[in-house]
């Protein structure tokens, strides 16, 4: 089976999660995403895989390839390399063209991103090098009170009251909503607490990078709705979602910047 | 770059340290300094070998050094003190005299620990924190004098207006070569690298001063020959600029991080770097004159910002960011070098929209990634301006 088009891929792996995305000439055709494993390179390959068998097609189909993510440094299988802080602003920019802010919270950073109208980068921060105020913080909260991730930020929309919680250190946090368990606090207000905490933190980005209108949440903590909720908030915004899952807008910058690097090299016109 | 002179300067480094035994042993004494206002003119003229001290880069010397001070306090004055501590170094064995000024607090501590725990022969040179007022410039004489008094003490003899006008112009000569070799690495057509001039920095921490004035004179002109044509059509580059803490000798994390994701530095204002040989004009050949001349250049980072309209830091910022045609600024502050750290959102917001990086960092390995990851972006943003820009 033969198609006709050009097709462009991204591939973002992440520290939890590695993602992909096929562009077809301008449109996204088709997408992969899975849980990274401890060989960087066997998961992007795998998210590409995943990608390429829900669009029929064949490594070899591709014209070009960006990677991207913690895992671009050992990425035979792509053309060319570039960090996630560019992609998640070209895919924003894809999705979004009024977009000017991005909030991407991924396994393990945080970036708060200023793009202009192009999707290029204007300034961005990124947050120190501990896990507070990232995926795998809120993975962690989820083990102490044994629920689904996914189910985090209803819980903490179901809140009646906000415990302040002191410290985003992910082990004296964990410590810290031990004692706040054995003290009665109930679990969703003390994860109302935690959401409020990270959202704080994250407003501290913004005091270097400034914000402006529209602003785009991307990342795997971006499906959380008590984020949201609780960053809209500190930020006094309104946040908007993309269409696809936030978790492939890095994958989607790659497979856009894909495009156009092909173009530069004369592979597609 | 394959400099000849460069490989002279290296030869020179390799012997330096049996010549510093040598010369103890015929009677000299060796004065180790650090950090940015002890007037190194005054330890030449009575006859003293200066040697400057402070490597940094070395996670294990800063557990060494954490032995005996906070870990609150930063990577670089920790590993000084477990330099001091182990001795290995060999410079660190030749000290006969520690002399530290107090313009950054934390040396300031540094002194008053190698001084009891390892019982090194120091003194301390006083710095003023009001260092643009009269009353600043009086205090700072006074100390400059007393500073004199305890090195002429040391030395055994009396400081000579001769030799101390001999000495002033050997070290305003090398402040003009190294102006010079800053120049020189910033054009198109350089053949040598803002790392070249940052290893000849180095190399003068430890070599004898009139030797080092005639590499460095040597140096520039092997450059001044080796000047290529200016390349056509090269390709787009980030030239960066680096700002705030330190970058002593060792310390290669951040820059070879640069390097490799194909940035080009193209200066600093680095007190360990160019800002060190700026704007020294010493018009009085005596210890007030030096005085004066010290508390009036680019003042050290870690005393305050008075007046930010004014400040000859931001001017002198601004002017070399010019000179050097810097796309970007990266601002490097050690982990507790809070005089850099607190400096670092103002300086960004006097520089209004001009690519400005942040990185916070140590001298341990674990952050390499998080590092390069944020310096490749912000290489990034910097070309999609002139090139990526143009393809979306």
């Amino acid at each position: 089976m033969s198609f006709i088009g050009n097709f462009f891929a991204g591939v973002d792996v992440g520290s939890l999660a590695s993602k992909s995305v096929i562009l077809k000439d301008g449109d996204i055709f088709a997408t992969g995403l899975l849980k990274s494993g401890v060989n960087s390179v066997e998961s992007g390959l795998s998210a590409l895989n995943l990608a390429l068998d829900a669009a029929g097609l064949k490594k070899e189909d591709l014209t070009y390839i960006v990677g991207t993510g913690y895992g671009r440094v050992s990425a035979p299988y792509a053309n060319k390399a570039v960090t996630e802080i560019t992609c998640h602003a070209k895919g924003a920019n894809y999705l979004h063209p009024t977009v000017r802010t991005i909030i991407d919270m991924g396994g393990q950073d945080c970036k708060a991103i200023r793009i202009d109208e192009d999707g290029a980068v204007v300034d961005f921060a990124m947050n120190d090098k501990c896990a507070a105020g990232t995926g795998r913080f809120l993975e962690v909260m989820a083990e102490v009170f044994k629920v689904k991730l996914e189910d985090l930020g209803d819980i903490a929309l179901s809140a009646t009251d906000t415990v302040p919680m002191s410290s985003t250190c992910t082990v004296f946090a964990e410590s810290e909503t031990i004692s706040l368990v054995a003290r009665g606090e109930k679990p969703e207000n003390i994860l109302n607490g935690i959401h409020h905490s990270i959202a704080n933190r994250i407003a501290g980005l913004f005091s270097r990078v400034g914000i402006a209108s529209d602003v785009f949440f991307s990342g795997g903590v971006a499906k959380n709705t008590g984020m949201k909720s609780a960053i809209e908030q500190a930020l006094k915004v309104t946040i908007v979602r993309p269409e696809i899952d936030p978790q492939l807008v890095g994958a989607l910058g790659a497979a856009v910047i894909a495009r156009s690097f092909a173009k530069k090299e004369g592979l597609w016109a | 770059m394959g400099l000849k002179t460069l490989d002279k300067i290296t030869a020179a480094l390799r012997s330096r340290p049996l010549e510093l035994e040598q010369l103890r042993k015929e009677g000299k004494k060796v004065v180790g300094w650090l950090a940015y206002n002890i007037p190194e003119e005054i330890i030449y003229a009575l006859g003293l070998i200066p040697i400057r001290v402070g490597q940094g880069g070395d996670g294990r010397l800063v557990e060494v050094g954490a032995r005996h001070i906070s870990t609150k306090n930063c990577v670089f004055v920790r590993q000084a003190l477990g330099q001091f501590a182990e001795k290995t170094d060999p410079y660190i064995q030749q000290l006969d005299l520690v002399a530290i000024d107090a313009t950054c607090i934390q040396l300031y501590r540094l002194e008053e620990l190698i001084n009891f725990y390892f019982e090194y022969k120091t003194v301390v040179l006083g710095v003023p924190r009001n260092f643009a007022s009269k009353e600043g410039h009086e205090y700072f004489r006074k100390e400059v004098e007393f500073f004199t008094t305890k090195l002429e003490e040391f030395a055994g003899v009396t400081l000579e207006q001769s030799k101390l006008e001999k000495a002033i112009s050997l070290y305003d000569g090398i402040r003009e070569a190294i102006k010079s070799l800053y120049h020189y690495q910033s054009l198109d057509n350089a053949p040598l690298s803002w790392r070249d001039v940052s290893s000849v920095i180095s190399a003068g921490y430890n070599l004898d001063r009139q030797n080092y004035l005639e590499l460095l004179q040597e140096l520039i002109a092997e450059v001044e020959e080796n000047l290529t044509e200016s390349p056509a059509g090269k390709e787009i580059e980030a030239r960066i600029f680096l700002s705030g803490s330190l970058i002593p000798p060792g310390d290669t994390k951040l820059v070879d991080i640069i390097e490799q994701l194909g940035g080009r530095i193209v200066g600093d204002d680095l007190w360990s770097g160019l800002n060190f040989f700026l704007n020294l004009e010493i018009k009085e050949s005596t210890p007030f004159g030096i005085a004066d001349a010290y508390l009036d250049r680019v003042p050290h980072g870690s005393l305050p910002y008075l007046d930010l309209k004014s400040d000859g830091r931001l001017a002198n910022l601004k002017h070399h960011l010019h000179e050097f045609g810097a796309d970007g600024i990266i601002y490097h502050t050690l982990r507790y070098c809070d005089a850099f750290t607190f400096k670092a959102g103002e300086t960004k917001d006097v520089l209004g929209k001009l690519p400005f990086l942040e990185i916070h960092t140590e001298y341990s390995g674990s952050d390499f990634e998080a590092i390069r990851t944020r310096v490749e972006a912000f290489i990034e943003m910097i070309k999609s301006k002139k090139e990526i820009a143009e393809l979306v």
